[in-house]
């Protein structure tokens, strides 16, 4: 689970549709909430409902504190009116079961387990606090953000060419990160083991706190294609983000981090000599500076001392997407739902478009009380959905045109697994 | 499976097939154990088999957690192969044929008893599988061409790989660097090949991993490991039927307790320890790990999940009651609301101390788990300092300790060498030598020792942060331990 405490921004003042309150929830749930095409989404565009809708977990989180777990609907219309009802600050997606959850006490354990669930990640801002410099915790700013997209671009290019996926949902969480949604079949099927694979294979990045340097691939490692392709990504954007926006080696305890990293304790001392003396030198020419020396000592020391791959390995840390691991490896885990209002910012959690990694604007991301605002200055009673607001119909029209390139479970109704999902497939 | 009672001819099937072989090539040395053996044996006989691969398998966990490298592991693992479970060609015919169709029987009829053994619990069947499948992978890394090819039409891999041009084809040449120029490849659904894929050490393109020759064995192993965890399944289904074998069943039993190395229990009994009492105790007694945990904790006034859980249990296996638990992470997160602390982390104390959820009674963290459990990512405590820190972060930790240069030496380069726990060992043994240099102070006001004890009394290896913890506090000799004892102890 993360831990936000921080209060955000106050907002303006207000009419009562700034609060995030069951009243104003309940409006949002009522009249903007796309329940036909989160519907279809989540059952896949089939007719009927298919198991992959009512043998879901759904987890609603009410009055701020009340967690309700294992709830689940028979059918699209079921949910909206319970929607509607509760009201819920949150909702959470989680893995489809061997049997309705609601009914889940009811049954023998072992008898109730996760079969399925579409493949996740998530990318939380967090996790750069020890490359960003601009925020910290839960703030973002369009400085950091970059990093967000360059994440997108690697992974979304991994996950489509290297794993053959195709149905690639990017989600603005709301606040701080991105989460991603792999709805193809052969992806919702993968075990634990299956999942922890594909997430080892995306992590480059590993090691604690206690570890400078966190990025160490061997030479064959370095040629790996995902490798190759993700250091042409980081190439594009690495001068832009790291050094120029960022500036990581601007002060003293800032360049002091980064050369903890560096495996040589002579040139460690060489530099900080030379920037404390020249503090106002620009991080890219320190950044040149640094790997001018490097290289050099790497051609008179050979490949032996981390030296040569110094270079490409620091840019991976600095850069590279960092997933929360565990909220991929587990088939059970839940992730916050797309389409959720966040409780702490009042944004939508809206998807984000495969052309859209490099535009994309958390900050102008509607909140729910422009939204309300918008709803109620138009004159309509009737509710019509997301169509009454301009401000979600961008948003919507992303998510529809995703739902429509979804098909049904081949045999969802023996979802019980081969194990591997591609087991069968002849090569 | 082992019949008594139908006498059939005696290890006949056996033998004939083995002579019948031994003109040609020799039974394969390498088994997927898809069918339990035929024929008789007796209990002890069953007995003394399992014991001898069981120790094999132990020597196989123990090469993983202190080989150093690649070549120390496969000689530790030779060298108790040979002990215990040798295994020949039997090529030549005769005495040898004869010799080898033994060994093959002692194989399959061993791994059948542990199977039984290890089927009645989750931890022993996670242990077995493990074990097996590291077995199985050694001696596919030394078998003949001929033996391993048995083993791959046996676990059903293709049987051809692609060769390099068609690989090139495949991939382009970005892809085709990755491999050795001349290498074959096997094409794969990556999810057959996880720990490959997760290492990234096969090239995935279009949901297909590119196995390179040298890793098929990898493939042979899914297969392995796979069916293996469900016949434990299956056989611990099975197994109250043998409820009335009375000759079987206490084998079995011993087997599975002298199995894994024994849990170790930690002897805090709930109330031992208070929450005010934690810090103290961290600064005289808690091992590297748990001491940076509560550091970070008491620096950050947060902790991550991971570090959390790791932390919570141990103090707990020390004797923390819930109750203290509560006011000692209510403390801890100081910057928090009632309310925040409440709804985020409350939950999840009661948790572990099996208050909530499925009301499991979570133990501690063994040394073995947090070795190799998911290692700290960014903005993570948690882990073996021995294994998780940078070498000149444990060195700074370690001199903070006020530990002798000798030492801090030693200890840094067993922690390189991957041997955590005999570091840890070393670790705890100069903390006893300082505490016995100065036993009216307190730890905390320990100061560097001119000559430290050369040779302090040898303490058992350390497996889990609790045991450090008991050994340090009784001066490593276990609770009997007086005062009296300690300075006898560290006489010359």
């Amino acid at each position: 689970m993360t831990s936000d405490h921080e209060d955000t921004s106050a907002m303006a003042v207000d009419d009562g549709l700034d609060e995030i309150s069951p009243v104003t929830l309940g409006l949002y749930y009522q009249r903007l909430f796309p329940h036909e095409l989160y519907y279809k989404w989540l059952n896949y565009n089939a007719k009927a409902p298919t198991n992959d809708f009512t043998h879901r977990e759904f987890s609603f989180t009410i009055n701020g504190d009340v967690y309700l777990r294992y709830q689940s609907f028979n059918d699209g219309a079921e949910f909206q009116r319970e929607l509607q009802k509760l009201s819920p600050n949150k909702i959470d997606i989680g893995a489809i079961f061997t049997a309705q959850p609601k009914y889940a006490k009811t049954l023998q354990p072992g008898v109730f387990k996760a079969v399925s669930k579409e493949l996740v990640f998530d990318i939380d801002m967090t996790d750069y606090d020890e490359v960003r410099t601009c925020c910290r915790g839960g703030d973002i700013c369009n400085k950091c953000w970059k990093f967000m997209a360059v994440a997108m671009h690697i992974l979304d290019k991994a996950l489509r060419e290297d794993f053959g996926f195709e149905k690639i949902m990017w989600v603005y969480s709301g606040r701080r990160g991105v989460h991603c949604w792999v709805c193809d079949e052969r992806a919702r099927k993968l075990d634990d083991t299956g999942r922890k694979a594909v997430a080892g294979y995306l992590t480059l990045i590993r090691g604690g706190a206690e570890q400078g340097k966190k990025v160490n691939l061997s030479q064959r490692a370095a040629s790996h294609p995902h490798v190759k392709r993700s250091m042409d990504i980081v190439e594009d954007y690495f001068e832009d983000i790291v050094l120029v926006d960022q500036e990581v080696l601007l002060t003293k305890e800032r360049w002091t981090k980064i050369l903890s990293a560096l495996p040589d304790e002579e040139l460690r001392k060489m530099l900080d000599a030379r920037w404390s003396k020249h503090p106002n030198m620009s991080s890219v020419d320190k950044w040149s500076e640094m790997i001018d020396a490097v290289d050099k000592k790497a051609a008179k020391r050979g490949s032996k001392f981390g030296l040569s791959t110094f270079e490409h390995d620091m840019m991976l840390q600095l850069i590279y997407p960092r997933l929360d691991e565990n909220v991929t490896t587990h088939l059970g885990h839940l992730l916050k739902s797309p389409f959720c209002i966040h409780p702490k910012t009042g944004r939508v959690c809206t998807p984000i478009g495969a052309d859209q990694f490099d535009s994309y604007d958390p900050m102008s991301v509607p909140t729910l009380s422009q939204l309300l605002r918008e709803v109620n200055s138009s004159s309509a009673s009737q509710s019509n959905g997301a169509k009454d607001s301009t401000l979600m119909t961008e948003h919507v029209a992303i998510f529809e045109k995703f739902v429509a390139t979804l098909s049904p479970s081949t045999n969802e109704h023996a979802v019980n697994g081969s194990g591997s999902g591609g087991g069968s497939l002849d090569f | 499976m082992f019949t008594q009672h139908a006498p059939r001819p005696l290890a006949a099937s056996g033998l004939t097939a083995a002579a019948a072989a031994g003109l040609g090539s020799g039974p394969p040395r390498l088994s997927l154990y898809a069918q339990p053996p035929d024929g008789e044996a007796s209990v002890d006989e069953l007995e003394a088999f399992a014991l001898d691969r069981l120790q094999v398998l132990r020597a196989v966990e123990d090469a993983h957690l202190r080989g150093r490298g690649d070549d120390d592991v496969r000689r530790r693992i030779d060298a108790a192969l040979a002990r215990h479970l040798p295994s020949h060609s039997g090529r030549g015919g005769g005495a040898a044929a004869r010799q080898a169709a033994a060994e093959r029987r002692k194989d399959a009829v061993s791994h059948f008893v542990l199977r039984l053994a290890f089927s009645r619990s989750d931890d022993l069947r996670t242990w077995f599988v493990r074990q097996e499948t590291a077995l199985l992978r050694h001696r596919f890394r030394a078998a003949d061409a001929a033996d391993r090819a048995a083993l791959l039409a046996a676990a059903h891999v293709p049987a051809t790989p692609l060769p390099p041009a068609e690989r090139d084809a495949r991939l382009g040449p970005a892809a085709a660097a990755f491999y050795g120029a001349a290498e074959p490849v096997y094409a794969v659904a990556f999810e057959r090949v996880p720990a490959l894929v997760a290492r990234a050490q096969a090239v995935v393109r279009g949901g297909v991993a590119y196995v390179a020759a040298a890793d098929v064995a990898a493939l042979a192993e899914a297969a392995f490991r796979d069916a293996l965890a469900a016949a434990l399944a299956l056989c611990a289904r099975a197994l109250p039927q043998l409820g009335e074998d009375e000759r079987l069943l206490p084998v079995l039993r011993s087997l599975g307790r002298q199995s894994a190395r024994a849990e170790y229990q930690p002897t805090g009994a709930a109330g031992a320890l208070t929450a005010d009492a934690v810090a103290p105790l961290a600064a005289a007694a808690f091992p590297p790990c748990m001491r940076h945990l509560q550091a970070q904790l008491a620096h950050d006034r947060h902790l991550r999940h991971a570090g959390r859980l790791q932390l919570g249990l141990f103090l707990k296996a020390a004797g923390l009651p819930l109750a203290d638990a509560m006011v000692f992470w209510r403390r801890a997160f100081a910057g928090l609301t009632d309310d925040q602390f409440q709804k985020a982390y409350a939950y999840n104390v009661r948790h572990s101390y099996g208050q909530e959820g499925r009301r499991a009674n979570y133990t501690a963290y063994s040394c073995h788990r947090i070795i190799t459990a998911a290692p700290p990512g960014p903005g993570d405590h948690h882990g073996c300092p021995f294994r998780h820190h940078a070498p000149d972060r444990l060195r700074a930790a370690l001199h903070a300790d006020r530990l002798a240069d000798a030492d801090v030496r030693d200890i840094a380069d067993l922690a390189r060498a991957g041997h955590c726990q005999v570091a840890c060992t070393r670790h705890l043994e100069a903390r006893l030598a300082q505490r016995r240099q100065q036993p009216q102070q307190p730890a905390s006001a320990t100061l560097p020792q001119p000559q430290p004890q050369p040779d302090p009394a040898p303490v058992p290896p350390v497996t889990s942060p609790n045991q450090y913890l008991d050994l340090l506090l009784t001066d490593g000799r276990g609770a009997r331990a007086s005062p009296a004892d300690a300075v006898l102890a560290g006489a010359p």
